[in-house]
């Protein structure tokens, strides 16, 4: 029994890669769970507006980089960050102009913007493979890690390492950052609150005076910020690539809709547990369980669960169990 | 009804016949042929959404794993089985497979005759944890021993050894199979969840073909799947095909390769018409009018006794066969399975975009789409070269910009596709041939 | 189907890509294209005929007219046109003839939410309220257009109906019938309205309730503002009403006092019950 190191390696290899991975679904199931609740349909571009905000960093970056400007020990992509959300802010907002909101107008239905926005993903898709390519891009730069595993190893004398990486790092504290402020402008400005009001009842909103169009493009800004933080969390921690942001639709969409879908603290929750799902039943095991199990009894086994390629089918599954228990999601959806 | 209409529809068909027409005038007939098969399984592909769209506003957007278990089905069917492997593990995967279920079928089993309570949970828990254990034991290792005969060849289990339009049907009941279990599943639940259900299955079908070598070879692919129609090579060692090729003046070589396109495209047809005649037939039958009245307003139909579920349950099944099929045909069509090929944005959403485009609700209108999208899918990159070509040829040679641009010409098909469909539906919500 | 393409309800059911809840419904249709001369009356529906989009005519030369610091009500059978009447006065309504005045001024152009900005005050029969918001919340919303200072205001509607005060707190979508319709009066008094308009304010609370509900409403007249209410409880409406409209199919039947009309054997025969 060696519980200190079967901890250690818990935490090294599920428990702090989770977490990062759980913000950063976190902040991209923020997005779409408020595209839900305002304008009312999944949008199916959402990860490719990701893909388009991280791009916009990382290109800014390479110019910084290139400048010979950096944050030192941090990664220059927070010096970015705010450039790329200001593009997708525009690209979002001329996007809600061109096609949008035409179909307020026609007082159209949900479905009508979800085909909508299967045409907005083709476009986005297009200009992000187009100005950048389809390869992988790396941008990460700065103080590698937080805490070595040889480091941690030195300072605890354990058998097993621990590392911190700065980006993981960064992640939770920069996704927490947005959490908090989104949550006080919901709750506490009269604009966040005008938007949950739209949200509840768009027509008691309009005869309150709350001007639709308004709450339409303040929550294009906030989606827009929401996604450029997480598409460029996820890129500085794993890497960016157009085909892999596409692709976080679905484990974004799983953890909005089992978080209840317009619920902005079932998103949270919801990222939190796709993510620690996915690692946790794709990890293999073996290690933790030799070290509590009695000396000499290591499993001859991986313990693994499942290969890492189903991670896809973990969100699926975890999906559909608390859709079969709770309809509505763990927090009750369609509120925000 | 109109005149007017069938005329339009009729034009529109005819400027989509030109399209094709002109490439074979304008490229070569080889490439014409080669766009016109894949326009042909297009619109079957379309035609199956449209069944789940337009009758019955299903939103269907894992299309491309129906797609993909229709390629299964090529693969189980036509591919002559590998004997080494089956004498090495063949069995015990087989053995695996119906623990499995076996495992399934009994959690099922507690959960609906037991009464709720911990000891319903608990047995549920131990039969799933067990049976899981008791599968990977057993499925593993005929996976191992399987895999490891001769890899770089086979290293899978094979097929049949059927003839490949057998895959045909098969690969539609596959998919109708498993369109079933995902209706059931997400059909049932209190609000509909198909969107997602779809989208997540899909991805997982996918991930399934992909890294079960045993079954698929994996990324390895499968390739040299048989064929429903002569080789090239066999032709022109045929004495009438040389004779005909020398009366008429043509070259061998490119008139078999002709001949054997053609030779799909008529198989193709003929499956595409039997589909839209049983279409029309539905569509215009009283069934398809109940599907409608269930469409335009479920409450009122409920309420009349129209079992809704089971009408949606039944659509998603048809369509999702419909699908299945086309997808074995198009991996008949390139006689070989390549798993990792199969990407949402061109098997799941373009065919979405052929079903808009042409007209959601109308059969027609869905076939027109399938052939007109998928031309200016495969064509819309070389006429983005062009462009793109014009527009960089001021600039200085070697500009870095200039070869950027050259080399990303080929994602404008994507961006074409996105316009399409939002002026389609920004201008014509209906589609280019609407619904009656 | 409906004629407008984008309102088919294909597809709309699956929730995990579409958010039924809270859909706005409200269609701007307002005004006429004969303008009238006006009158004297604070709020006037000024002989209103017109329908729903392109539909038939529901309402027939209707006039509904509120007199300042009174309690006007509309009463008549099932479908005579009662909340149509209310909507065409609000502007969410196709008036093909008529003219609807406030304070001597036209609206008849002006949209649902400008008619707020002027200072109508409207309370809807269903979804009056923001569930998923606190009473507080739902207070604040309903003074959004206002940039002053909003606590005076939410004092006075916490004097009104002391029991929001205990509840201000509590989501709004939890409370009892009878508090949902004094958190949806308080929301729309917020605006600090010229004139308040009620469309079946009572509909499924208990007597109990109702008669308190109606008292609050005679309350909020004495601070001087004028109510126009449509009810289905016609007897008890037509008490504390200062004036009464009886509509049947659209048309006015009969108009007076609320006593009057009481007193009028053909209006309780036909529809009082005697």
């Amino acid at each position: 029994m060696d519980i200190l190191n079967a901890i250690v390696v818990l935490l090294n290899f599920v428990i702090i890669p989770a977490t990062a991975y759980g913000a950063q679904l976190a902040l991209g199931a923020l997005g779409v769970t408020l595209i839900y609740g305002i304008l009312r349909f999944s949008n199916f571009a959402h990860g490719d507006t990701m893909a388009f905000g991280t791009m916009i960093v990382i290109l800014c970056t390479w110019g910084l980089q290139a400048a010979g400007v950096t944050l030192g020990p941090l990664p220059t992509a927070l010096l970015a960050l705010p450039v790329g959300i200001a593009l997708t802010a525009l690209l979002l907002m001329g996007t809600d102009r061109a096609v949008y909101r035409f179909y307020r107008r026609q007082k159209a239905k949900p479905v009508v913007y979800v085909i909508a926005s299967l045409g907005v993903m083709f476009i986005m898709n297009g200009i992000v493979r187009f100005i950048i390519g389809v390869d992988d891009q790396r941008f990460d730069d700065g103080e590698r890690f937080l805490i070595s595993v040889r480091r941690f190893r030195d300072l605890t004398g354990l058998e097993e390492g621990l590392g911190i990486r700065t980006s993981q790092a960064i992640t939770v504290v920069v996704a927490l950052i947005a959490m908090v402020a989104l949550f006080w402008f919901l709750n506490r400005t009269r604009t966040g609150k005008s938007m949950r009001a739209f949200s509840d009842n768009e027509d008691l909103a309009l005869l309150s005076g709350i001007n639709p169009e308004r709450v339409v493009m303040i929550t294009w800004l906030i989606v827009a910020a929401l996604a450029t933080t997480a598409g460029t969390l996820y890129g500085l921690d794993k890497a960016f690539k157009p085909f892999t942001y596409f692709q976080l639709l679905l484990p974004i969409f799983a953890a909005a809709i089992v978080g209840g879908l317009g619920n902005p603290v079932g998103a949270i929750l919801g990222g939190f547990l796709i993510a620690f799902s996915e690692v946790g039943v794709t990890y293999a095991f073996r290690k933790v369980v030799g070290y509590l199990g009695p000396e000499g009894w290591e499993p001859a086994g991986m313990m693994q669960l499942l290969s890492t390629d189903y991670k896809f089918a973990v969100s699926f599954t975890i999906l559909l169990i608390v859709l079969l228990f709770r309809p509505t999601g763990i927090m009750k959806g369609k509120t925000i | 009804m109109t005149g007017v209409r069938d005329i339009r529809a009729v034009a529109l068909f005819a400027a989509v016949a030109v399209l094709y027409l002109g490439t074979g005038f304008v490229q070569s007939w080889n490439i014409a042929l080669s766009i016109f098969n894949m326009g042909l399984v297009s619109a079957i592909l379309a035609l199956g959404v449209n069944m789940q769209w337009g009758y019955a506003g299903l939103f269907n957007v894992g299309v491309m794993g129906f797609v993909a278990l229709g390629g299964l089905a090529t693969v189980l069917i036509a591919v002559p089985p590998v004997e080494d492997a089956w004498a090495a593990g063949g069995l015990r995967i087989v053995l695996a497979l119906v623990l499995g279920a076996a495992t399934i079928i009994a959690a099922i089993l507690v959960w609906s005759k037991l009464a709720p309570g911990r000891l319903r949970a608990l047995g549920m828990v131990v039969i799933l944890i067990g049976g899981f254990a008791l599968f990977r034991t057993v499925f593993d290792g005929g996976v191992i021993a399987v895999e490891a005969v001769n890899p770089a060849a086979t290293g899978f289990l094979g097929g049949l050894g059927l003839p490949v339009l057998v895959a045909w049907p098969v690969g539609g009941v596959l998919a109708a199979g498993a369109a079933w279990l995902i209706g059931k599943t997400a059909l049932g639940l209190r609000s509909d969840y198909l969107a997602i259900a779809t989208l997540g299955i899909s991805e997982i079908i996918i991930a399934v073909l992909k890294n079960e070598d045993w079954l698929t070879r994996g990324v390895k692919n499968v390739t040299g799947v048989p064929r429903p129609v002569p080789y090239e090579v066999e032709l022109q060692q045929t004495p009438w095909f040389t004779d005909l090729a020398a009366r008429l003046g043509a070259d061998p070589v490119s008139m078999s390769s002709i001949m054997v396109k053609l030779s799909y495209a008529g198989l193709f047809m003929v499956v595409l018409l039997v589909l839209i005649w049983f279409s029309q037939k539905a569509w215009n039958s009283p069934w398809g009018r109940m599907m409608r009245a269930i469409r335009d307003n479920e409450v009122s139909a409920a309420a009349m006794g129209k079992d809704v579920k089971a009408r949606h349950l039944q659509v998603f099944v048809l369509g999702s066969a419909v699908v299945g099929m086309a997808g074995a045909m198009m991996t008949t069509l390139d006689s070989q399975l390549v798993p990792s090929s199969y990407q949402p944005l061109r098997f799941t959403f373009l065919v979405w975009v052929m079903v808009i485009v042409g007209g959601s609700g109308n059969n027609w209108g869905a076939v027109l789409g399938g052939f007109l999208i998928w031309w200016l899918w495969i064509q819309v990159e070389p006429l983005g070269q062009l462009l793109m070509q014009s527009i960089t040829s001021g600039m200085a040679e070697g500009s870095w910009l200039r070869a950027h641009l050259l080399e990303a010409a080929a994602h404008m098909r994507l961006m074409t596709m996105g316009v399409i469909l939002l002026l389609v539906l920004r201008f014509s919500p209906r589609g280019l041939i609407p619904e009656r | 189907m409906t004629d407008n393409p984008y309102q088919t309800d294909r597809g709309n059911k699956d929730v995990s890509i579409t958010n039924p809840k809270g859909v706005g419904t409200i269609t701007a249709v307002p005004g006429t294209d004969r303008p009238m001369a006006t009158d004297t009356a604070f709020l006037i529906g000024d002989s209103m005929t017109g329908g729903y989009g392109n539909g038939p005519d529901i309402l027939h030369d209707c006039t509904i007219a509120v007199n300042p610091g009174e309690i006007a009500v509309i009463v008549g059978p099932n479908g005579a046109g009662k909340s149509t009447a209310m909507k065409a006065v609000f502007g969410m309504l196709s008036l093909r003839q008529g003219s609807v005045r406030l304070d001597g001024e036209d609206i008849t152009t002006l949209s649902p939410q400008a008619r707020v900005a002027k200072g109508m005050g409207f309370v809807p029969q269903t979804g009056n309220i923001f569930t998923s918001m606190t009473v507080e919340e739902n207070l604040e919303m309903g003074a959004f257009i206002r940039r002053d200072d909003i606590r005076k205001t939410m004092e006075q509607v916490f004097a009104l109906f002391p029991i929001l005060r205990d509840k201000r707190r509590q989501a709004a979508g939890e409370l009892s019938g009878g508090q949902r319709q004094q958190v949806a009066v308080g929301r729309a008094l917020m605006t600090k309205p010229k004139l308040l308009m009620l469309d079946e304010p009572t509909a499924g609370v208990s007597p109990i309730v109702m008669d308190e509900l109606f008292d609050r409403i005679i309350e909020v007249a004495r601070t001087g503002i004028p109510i126009l209410m449509v009810e289905q409880n016609a007897r008890q409406a037509l008490e504390i009403a200062d004036r009464g409209y009886v509509l049947v199919q659209g048309r006015n039947a009969h108009t007076g006092t609320g006593k009057e009309l009481l007193a009028d054997p053909q209006v309780r025969r036909s529809f009082l019950g005697g």
